[in-house]
């Protein structure tokens, strides 16, 4: 009698032994982000001998200007990883709350040295420097680590659609007359898409920021 | 036995009669609030406080108990500079053409119960008569 007790008290900690150990070895892999978006490949001979190589949709070189009238290239990021989005400051609908979120971005990562965000404007008709200047401003942001950028409509809607995957469109049935997705888009130090959320939520906004927090740590060493 | 059926139905009518009131109170209340999640929030924001010098807050704020002025505003928007608590705040705000008088009253109701003094609902006719004379003084 007392000796099955004793043989089952044995096995709950084996099985809670096992657990642990189990739960320990996954801790000790660091969680990695995917790279997202097409990808193609190519064959090289590297030594005589047939190598295939992926090759993962990268953000390509850009030129804007930024709410200081500055004008900014892909330079801005190098050695940083960004996040970015897509809006215009006379929109009513999601941007408000896109900014409010991202706003918490800003502050959680505000001064650090690898991090940037990278706000587009898709009615660069309307949204000049001087009116992105008074936006960042009135929003409560200051400095360079937030640009708000503006500039060719073809330029930042191609940027939009075909790099940062993400809809950027002028349309006249769309409230404000401009349609566009409300993702927040997380971009490596190599210029991948590491991470696609939504920024309309308090949910995306948290998975965006430990995301950022694990990618980070992957350019620790 | 006469008696306490009497006291019963006075109490029922008196209960009833009340809540007639309080039920329309609740009506507008509720439905101001689904009116203001879809058209203000965004902007104003669910708490009423506004976001930075983008948006005024309502909440704290005096305006909202000017019911002409809120049901002008909701429905043509504005343009002029607001000052709110002292602060300006000179973004546009869209007009919203589309809601009715009653709806209007709603939003109003749900407004001045949460943010500001009132514990009755604001009646249509506030805001049919405001509507008639926007723009007018």
């Amino acid at each position: 009698m007392f000796g099955l007790q004793y043989k089952r008290h044995y096995s709950a900690v084996v099985v809670l032994l096992i657990t642990a150990i189990t739960l320990w070895s996954c801790n000790g892999e660091k969680k990695k982000l995917p790279i997202l978006g097409e990808r193609d490949w190519v064959t090289k001979k590297v030594d005589g001998k047939e190598v295939v190589d992926t090759i993962y949709n990268q953000i390509p070189p850009f030129s804007f200007t930024n709410q200081y009238g500055d004008t900014i290239t892909e330079k801005v990021v190098e050695g940083k990883i960004y996040v970015t989005d897509f809006f215009f400051t006379s929109c009513p609908t999601i941007c408000p709350v896109m900014k409010r979120q991202m706003t918490k971005v800003y502050k959680e990562f505000k001064g650090n040295p690898e991090v940037m965000i990278l706000s587009h404007t898709i009615d660069p008709e309307h949204d000049t420097p001087k009116v992105l200047n008074t936006f960042a401003k009135d929003l409560g942001v200051e400095g360079n680590q937030w640009q708000f950028l503006t500039g060719p409509k073809e330029n930042i809607y191609a940027i939009g659609q075909k790099s940062y995957l993400s809809a950027a469109q002028e349309d006249r049935t769309a409230e404000g007359g401009f349609l566009h997705s409300g993702a927040f888009i997380l971009i490596d130090k190599d210029k991948y898409i590491r991470g696609m959320y939504d920024g309309t939520t308090e949910e995306g906004t948290q998975k965006l920021m430990r995301d950022m927090k694990i990618l980070l740590e992957e350019y620790k060493k | 036995m006469i008696k306490k059926a009497l006291l019963l139905f006075t109490a029922f009518a008196a209960f009833s009669c009340q809540s007639a009131e309080e039920l329309k109170t609740e009506q507008y209340f509720a439905e101001g609030y689904q009116l203001y999640t879809t058209n203000c929030a965004n902007c104003h924001q669910a708490d009423g406080k506004g976001m930075a010098s983008l948006y005024p807050p309502l909440a704290g704020s005096k305006m909202i108990q000017d019911k002409i002025a809120m049901s002008c505003i909701i429905k043509n928007g504005m343009k002029d500079t607001i000052i709110v608590n002292g602060k300006p705040f000179s973004r546009p705000m869209p007009a919203n053409a589309s809601l009715k008088e009653l709806e209007i009253a709603e939003i109003i109701t749900y407004v001045n119960m949460k943010w500001g003094k009132d514990s009755v609902y604001t009646p249509i006719a506030t805001v049919a008569k405001a509507l008639e004379n926007c723009g007018k003084n």
